[in-house]
């Protein structure tokens, strides 16, 4: 089992191996795909004239017409691109300002006194609670939608305000499951480390910054795939609370055509290719800021 | 969708609503344990061979298991759901929808958590075994297995918590799940100012559920512990 | 005369390109204790893991008691329970207790009853000085007490041959003597054993032969008293000088 095979580590997704030589496949999928999505995209709103807004690049007529499944699938691409769009930015900028939020949450959890119990009340709160009931109290309880009826376009494209709703809950969810990590990740750092530094002159402050978070974060790397691929996923929960992400764009086009087999299929297929692509990225980034003896090399802590 | 100008301060008007309905609550309540329930025993009769099947299989078995595994590990539950309750079969019922839904994508996860659990056990612990003239599959049964399984349990433990809280999405198939009730509850007419008290009252009910569950299969860990910690 | 007990034929062993064995044969007559010894990477515990088939050799065969062992039929579980076997790491069933340990093996591979094998398990940890550890788990016991069970645990199987892969190695040396000690009564008592060692305490006194394995070659064989004091080798002689010194002087 062992012979050239390289394992991504941490995304619980694949498990242990990946052999080597599909990586190029993979590769060359992942490259099709978001040539695609970038073209996609540019058709729909920069006039770029390779195609017609809202038309699929291949004829619907070519592959059977538009009531056969295949028809279907391919007629629907236009607007699943358009879903994948929005759930790529939730994904994205929930998992940065997530990330934002959870290194200072972690590092008062692991040094901090009062606010250790506070930093560890509210990631217990938020971790012990399904995803969806946190959106719903901030959609439904809160009705915070109100408060961003005026922003309504993101990068040129025309936004929901329930998307910035979304972006809130889905950034405090993911706050609380990377502070997890992260703590995790500075407390296998040797405590040594923080008292060489002391011993130095720095302070503990700079100590933390300067000398236990560089090594902790390349630990925390694994388990920060995992929270990226868990986003990519959960980020179809947006659609109950009418954020018109990849999912919803799969499902409204399933309930009007009745393919409900056929979209879920391709919607599955899109969410594969999200998650193969993140994992890829993330097995690189990992492997660019290895430093031999950290984190990466053996088993994790 | 509601769109009323509801107030955001916590109401007692609207507390006294969250608890005459407690009945209601309390039944959503046991539909999210049995589909929590059901769907993590599945998840562990598929998922625990699946595991093992990853180790000690031949790569005719290995291949199909590992690729079913990223399939449904890469796949939103969401997903997952809808898609099974429209495949034919099983359009015929919601929860039976679910269960199975939640509890293969459970198994492929559970798979994971056994593949490591398997493979951390000492290699010396099989050498022993076959040494005293115990086949394969006994060595696997009576040595390693029993080792395997104690050193699952904080993976067991997190992967019901995630199974609890994904019953939640079950709220799809129309299930009356405790999520579904509450949203039932808040969705009535001139009820929608209670929105957020009710909310609020599920989430804690799911809280409460999640931490009585981990304090629980933590116990169980500390039952069946081998004395004083494991070597090797 | 009879067959002998263990007849090793011309065996090679490669890992890739580094060949481990090229070559071994010897003979061991019942009630014989063989002691191998040579320096690290020489194939020792290889050699010994050949003999109960927990490694394949890649040429070659071995016979016990007139039995072809590597022949491809043969019956590798019923081998194993003729051939009892002691690891450094001692490598005890670290979920269950001593004396289960060892009602284990004669439960599931003997096909004893419970009560049956537990008399049987408490008679060998009696032989080895540790009834009182009946219910002991192994992280609870000392190296060399966890030795001892790994010795009552092979020697419960009734085997025709015991095989000892350094057992002495991982144990503090305060704790070596009280290994050493069971085996040299097994020794007495006619146990045929293979065993690997540095302790040469043991083998100037227990071992019937001794021999010296370089490089995956078998150098020298014959008594202890011609390998310390008369070795036909210099490669013997330099091996045994640096041991020594390591170990020990023998009287």
């Amino acid at each position: 089992m062992s012979d050239g095979t390289e394992s991504v580590r941490g995304a619980d997704v694949f498990g242990g191996d990946r052999p080597t030589r599909s990586r190029a496949v993979l590769l060359v999928v992942l490259g099709a795909f978001w040539l695609w999505l970038l073209a996609r995209w540019l058709v729909e709103w920069t006039g770029v004239p390779v195609g017609v807004p809202g038309e699929p690049f291949v004829d619907v007529a070519l592959v059977g017409g538009p009531q056969t499944p295949l028809g279907v699938m391919v007629g629907s691409l236009p607007a699943l691109a358009v879903g994948v769009y929005v759930t790529v930015v939730l994904t994205v900028v929930s998992i940065a300002l997530g990330f934002v939020l959870a290194v200072p949450l972690s590092v008062a959890r692991v040094y901090g006194a009062v606010s250790s119990y506070v930093s560890l009340s509210f990631t217990e709160l938020i971790r012990g609670t399904p995803l969806i009931a946190q959106l719903f109290v901030l959609y439904y309880g809160l009705n915070l939608s109100q408060y961003f009826r005026g922003l309504t376009s993101f990068a040129g494209v025309t936004v929901d305000p329930a998307l910035w709703v979304a972006v809130i809950g889905f950034t405090i969810n993911s706050a609380a499951y990377q502070a997890e990590y992260i703590r995790a990740a500075i407390e296998s750092v040797d405590p040594r480390q923080l008292v060489a530094a002391r011993s130095v002159g720095l302070d503990q402050l700079d100590g933390i910054r300067y000398v236990v978070l560089p090594q902790g974060l390349r630990y925390a790397i694994p388990g920060w795939t995992n929270e990226l691929v868990y986003l990519i996923k959960y980020s179809s929960l947006a659609t109950f609370i009418t954020v018109t992400e990849l999912f919803t764009a799969a499902n409204d086009v399933a309930s009007e055509t009745f393919r409900y087999t056929a979209m879920f299929t391709v919607v599955a297929l899109f969410y594969l290719l999200l998650v193969l692509t993140a994992t890829t990225i993330m097995s690189t980034v990992e492997d660019r800021v290895a430093i031999p003896g950290i984190g990466g090399a053996e088993g994790r802590p | 969708m509601t769109s009323a100008t509801t107030s955001v301060v916590l109401q007692s008007s609207d507390w006294a609503y969250v608890l005459e309905n407690a009945d209601i609550l309390f039944e959503g309540t046991v539909e999210t344990i049995k589909l929590t329930v059901l769907a993590m025993v599945l998840g562990f009769l598929a998922g625990f061979p699946a595991g093992a099947a990853e180790v000690y299989g031949s790569p005719w078995i290995r291949k199909p298991v590992w690729a079913a595994g990223v399939g449904l590990r890469a796949t939103p539950i969401l997903v997952i759901l809808v898609f099974l309750f429209f495949v034919a079969p099983f359009a015929t019922s919601a929860f039976v929808a679910a269960v199975i839904g939640l509890g293969f994508r459970s198994a492929a996860y559970q798979a994971q958590m056994f593949r490591g659990a398997l493979q951390s056990v000492d290699e010396g612990q099989m050498e022993a075994a076959r040494s005293v003239g115990m086949t394969r599959f006994q060595a696997i049964r009576r040595v390693i297995v029993p080792q395997a399984l104690r050193r699952s349990i904080p993976g067991f433990q997190n992967e019901f918590t995630i199974v609890l809280k994904d019953t939640s999405i079950a709220i799809i198939l129309g299930i009356s799940e405790l999520l579904g009730v509450t949203e039932d509850l808040f969705l009535q007419s001139g009820r929608s100012g209670a929105a957020l008290e009710l909310i609020l009252a599920a989430s804690l009910v799911y809280f409460v559920l999640t931490v009585t569950t981990n304090r629980g299969i933590e116990y169980l860990g500390e039952v069946y512990e081998i004395p004083s910690g494991e070597s090797t | 005369m009879s067959d002998p007990l263990l007849r090793v034929d011309d065996v090679y062993k490669s890992y890739g390109d580094e060949d481990v064995l090229k070559g071994i044969s010897f003979e061991m007559d019942r009630g014989d204790v063989e002691v191998l010894v040579g320096p690290s990477g020489s194939g020792k515990s290889t050699l010994l893991r050949c003999v109960n088939r927990l490694t394949e050799v890649d040429s070659g065969d071995v016979y016990l008691d007139g039995e072809c062992v590597t022949a491809p039929e043969a019956d590798v579980n019923a081998l194993r329970r003729e051939v009892g076997m002691v690891f450094q790491d001692f490598n005890l069933f670290a979920h269950l207790s001593a004396l289960e340990n060892i009602t284990l093996g004669l439960k599931h591979v003997r096909g004893f009853d419970d009560a049956k094998a537990r008399e049987r398990g408490h008679e060998h940890l009696e032989r080895v000085g540790l009834a009182a550890q009946a219910e002991s788990y192994p992280a609870e016991l000392s190296g060399g007490q966890k030795q001892r069970v790994g010795i009552a645990r092979a020697l419960a199987m009734d085997p025709k041959l015991m095989l000892f892969d350094e057992p002495t190695s991982a144990l503090d040396p305060e704790l070596v003597g009280e290994v050493t000690s069971v085996m040299r009564e097994l020794a007495e008592e006619g146990m045929t054993m293979l065993v690997v060692t540095h302790e040469m305490g043991f083998a100037s006194e227990a071992a019937s032969r001794m021999m010296f394995l370089d490089d995956g070659r078998l150098v020298e064989r014959g008594p202890p008293e011609q390998l310390f004091r008369n070795p036909q080798h210099e490669r013997t002689e330099r091996f045994l000088e640096r041991i020594t010194r390591l170990h020990g002087e023998i009287e």
